[in-house]
């Protein structure tokens, strides 16, 4: 007589019949990403008339049946705005996580599809979806999502108003490419070729030197060297002109914490009451406080960008033990992207008061982004000043632009154009095309 | 095999509210090929049941025509005193297609105010006493509460409650173009509604999105089609007098019904006032902005709140009132019902008894000659007659071809319309 099953006879689970495909990732998707396909929504042109929902559900279902469409679009009776759901094809789309039957999955071409044969219409997508683009057809109680009809949408082409537009995604995003190219020429020409000019600077009778360092030098010495303080206004008057650029594309402790956030994908988090970004100027009165009773510049011992360009070229970089203290605020990187830059940098902080006077700002036109949107702008911004909420409400997001590193993340990443660089006159009142 | 037999469940749904009962039987093939459908088919039914009103659609609603989106509905009008073709556009039309009826007759007169529910091939009729008196708007989100549908809804205002002859039919609480007296019909019918569940489907022509498509490439370039949006059309009718009701500094958004390229109303809204409105009524609009100028827009408000017809209202405000007044006066009309019969707001382009006919709520639009038939045809192919007013270099053949591309076909379909306008308008 055979023998009952045991329960390790049976231990076999869904990882063995159908395993996650688990995201390998080379050198190359570091700095050229994967394409990202989407179809693009424009409320302003959209007139609710619904033919992209009959023209998706012939697809479906082989009729027009609009309940079965994978596109649903919705009207804002108060507000007089249409809204489409529709399936934004996530880079870590939550519906692939939800499925408990593995049914759905992202495609090497950025696609997320649902194979049918292994969907139990259970809904769990629809859940897990924050747009809710997974759509349950209320006749046939089957999910339908959109799977962009393989690279050529029937909605797009057939849509009267060119309300819907897609992307395959860009290529190669060549503000993220330059940004990179210049943080790298940047740390070269400061770390290894120029030694030390970060700190101080003097070719003939030109003189440039770190704003922090000259403050904390004025406060040792008590006295105000007028050629020292010039020399210290190129940064100041780039500021004024163009925001914290230095931050964002300059800064070699910058490109040090960029490059560690490339390894360190998972963040920990602060908690609450750290994440004062008044810490800052904290630190500056402090350093500034330090030097005057101290009698010498008592930060400069341990900024890590001073400690970085200080370093004498590649022989020394190994042997300076003031190097420590890079890795060691590089590893605040666990706890937040930037965390250095947001809540305890001096230089950043006299950068940021400056920036008060700046002649340009960021704008993200919220009527231009789709509501229920991706919020891609606020994901990309390192250091977090991008309100997201903001943006579901369809509100132009107020953006300080004192904590603006000017990395412009936002700008290459916005698959609608709505972000942008405006001079600080001209008014964009909140929900008004930029 | 009949053309007809995709674009069609082929089901014609019978209510009697006095039992109440409602069976679905199958549509007699040939009576539809004869017919066409839209107001024929309504008509025939009519006249085959009696004292009932007759919902029906076109063979082509909800199909990929341009503005296939009509729902018709036909019933012996009180305030014409003949019968009368109303129509209905946003999503109603393929709404009550895709809930698998293509005909519905209501007959009888229920002993509770009731509410027909449509989906899936079934008609139901549920108690609807709790909805009485309550505002148009508030109908519809309780609606959508109950039954969570992806189709659409016709609902009775109070007006229509306190027996209201101008009252008018509310279509997702926006109003209508009914101003025959459909919504006292129904009152007295006991009938608050009908809601379409709309979750079914029809495979229509394999062909069609690419005529469709191809159809609107055609007229993309006429000045109809071009200039947009509720003033647009007020602007065919009487010069744009009356586009000067809605003030600059409100937010305006072109709004199009089910499948159409050439949008012809505008949501209006005003953010700090918490004020929106969706302007689809043509004729009502401009007769209000006759009698009130620039308080046009508080007032329609006031009207579709109550379920009135906007013209209905117009004609029986007194002159030379503030905006509170007239809203007082409003709000009077709905405690002093006024049954007597006071002729309709009528165009002086289109002859009256015409007008009358398709409800007196379609727009006089150029030319006005073909105005009866261009209207008619739309009517039974289940086309918005507005649409098809506005782009006359699309004929009746463009829209036939959607149905079939075979030539015999063709002129036997072409026959059967031609009849078919014929007897609609002999009425």
């Amino acid at each position: 007589m055979r023998e009952p099953l045991t329960k390790q006879d049976i231990s076999f689970g869904l990882d063995d019949l159908r395993p996650r495909v688990k995201e390998k990732k080379t050198l190359r998707d570091y700095f050229m990403p994967p394409r990202h396909p989407s179809i693009l929504f424009d409320p302003d042109k959209c007139t609710g008339c619904g033919t992209c929902e009959m023209i998706c559900s012939t697809r479906n279902t082989k009729m027009v049946a609009p309940s079965a469409a994978s596109v649903k679009v919705i009207t804002d009776e108060r507000q007089g705005k249409n809204f489409a759901i529709l399936c934004q094809h996530c880079r870590k789309p939550l519906c692939v996580e939800a499925c408990p039957t593995r049914a759905i999955t992202k495609g090497n071409d950025g696609i997320v599809r649902i194979e049918k044969l292994f969907c139990t219409d259970c809904g769990l997508c629809t859940l897990a979806c924050p747009a809710a683009a997974p759509i349950k057809d209320p006749g046939s109680e089957e999910i339908h999502k959109c799977d962009l009809c393989e690279g050529e949408p029937l909605c797009v082409r057939y849509c009267p108003e060119s309300a819907l537009t897609f992307t395959r995604g860009k290529f190669f995003r060549w503000i993220k490419g330059l940004r990179w190219a210049v943080q790298l020429i940047s740390f070269l020409l400061l770390v290894v070729v120029f030694i030390g000019t970060f700190c101080y600077f003097k070719a003939g009778e030109v003189t440039l030197s770190c704003p922090t360092g000259t403050l904390q030098n004025i406060a040792s010495s008590g006295t105000i060297i007028l050629v020292g303080a010039s020399s210290a206004l190129a940064l100041l008057i780039l500021t004024i002109l163009a925001g914290r650029l230095f931050c964002g594309w300059v800064c070699p402790f910058g490109f040090v914490l960029d490059l560690v956030d490339k390894i360190t994908p998972k963040k920990l988090g602060w908690p609450a009451f750290l994440k004062s970004r008044m810490t800052k100027y904290g630190v500056l009165a402090g350093a500034v406080g330090g030097s005057y009773a101290l009698g010498f510049q008592a930060f400069c011992t341990i900024c890590p960008i001073g400690t970085l360009c200080r370093s004498y070229g590649v022989q020394s970089f190994f042997r300076s033990a003031e190097l420590a203290i890079v890795p060691a605020l590089a590893g605040l990187e666990i706890a937040q992207r930037r965390s250095w830059c947001r809540y305890f940098c001096p230089v950043g902080a006299v950068l940021g008061l400056t920036a008060i006077l700046r002649l340009i700002k960021i704008v993200i036109g919220a009527k231009k982004c789709k509501k229920f949107s991706c919020i891609q702008c606020a994901e990309v911004c390192p250091v977090g000043i991008i309100e997201g909420d903001e943006l579901r409400e369809g509100i132009s997001p107020n953006i300080p632009m004192t904590e603006c590193i000017m990395c412009m993340r936002c700008i290459d990443r916005c698959p609608y154009g709505a972000a942008k660089i405006r001079f600080r006159w001209q008014k964009v009142t909140p929900g008004e095309v930029t | 095999m009949s053309p007809l037999k995709h674009f069609y469940n082929m089901q014609l749904g019978i209510i009697d509210l006095s039992l109440p009962s409602a069976v679905t039987i199958p549509l007699n093939p040939e009576q539809v090929l004869k017919r066409i459908g839209g107001i024929a088919m309504n008509r025939e039914l009519l006249h085959e049941h009696g004292d009932a009103i007759v919902f029906g659609t076109g063979p082509l609603t909800g199909s990929f025509a341009p503005a296939s989106s009509l729902l018709t509905a036909t019933f012996a009008s009180p305030i014409f005193t003949h019968v009368c073709h109303v129509p209905f556009m946003l999503r109603t039309g393929p709404a009550m297609k895709f809930s698998g009826i293509d005909f519905l007759v209501v007959k009888g007169t229920a002993t509770e105010l009731s509410i027909i529910y449509v989906n899936r091939g079934n008609v139901h009729v549920r108690p609807a006493t709790h909805l009485r008196s309550v505002p148009a708007q508030d109908i519809m989100n309780a609606l959508k509460k109950e039954f969570r549908p992806s189709g659409a809804a016709l609902v009775t205002g109070p007006a229509a409650d306190h027996g209201i002859l101008y009252a008018s039919v509310s279509v997702e609480g926006h109003g209508s173009l009914d101003k025959a007296g459909l919504a006292s019909v129904m009152a007295a019918k006991n009938l608050k509604g009908i809601v379409f569940g709309g979750t079914g489907g029809l495979p229509f022509g394999r062909d069609n999105p690419g005529q469709g498509k191809e159809l609107i490439q055609r007229i993309s370039a006429d000045r109809n089609f071009i200039h947009r949006g509720f003033a647009a059309l007020l602007k065919l009718m009487d010069g744009g007098k009356a586009a000067g009701i809605i003030p600059g500094k409100a937010k305006k958004k072109d709004m199009a019904c089910y499948n159409c390229p050439a949008p012809c109303m505008t949501h209006v809204s005003f953010p700090r006032q918490d004020f929106s409105l969706l302007l689809l009524d043509h004729m009502g609009v401009t007769a209000l902005a006759k009698k009130t100028g620039a308080h046009a827009l508080p007032l329609l408000r006031r009207c579709l709140q109550f379920g009135l017809d906007p013209a209905g209202v117009a004609r029986r405000l007194p002159d030379g009132k503030t905006e509170a007044e007239w809203l007082f006066a409003i709000e009077k009309m709905l405690t002093e019902a006024e049954r007597n019969q006071i002729a309709a707001e009528q165009s002086a382009d289109v002859p009256v008894k015409n007008h009358a006919l398709f409800g007196g709520g379609i727009a006089p639009i150029p030319p006005l000659d073909t105005w009866h038939t261009r209207v008619g045809l739309a009517m039974i192919l289940g086309v918005c007659p507005l649409f098809f007013l506005r782009f006359p270099t699309i004929s009746e053949t463009d829209l036939l071809r959607f149905i079939s591309q075979d030539e015999a076909a063709l002129t036997k379909l072409q026959e059967s319309l031609t009849a078919s306008i014929r007897s609609v308008i002999s009425d």
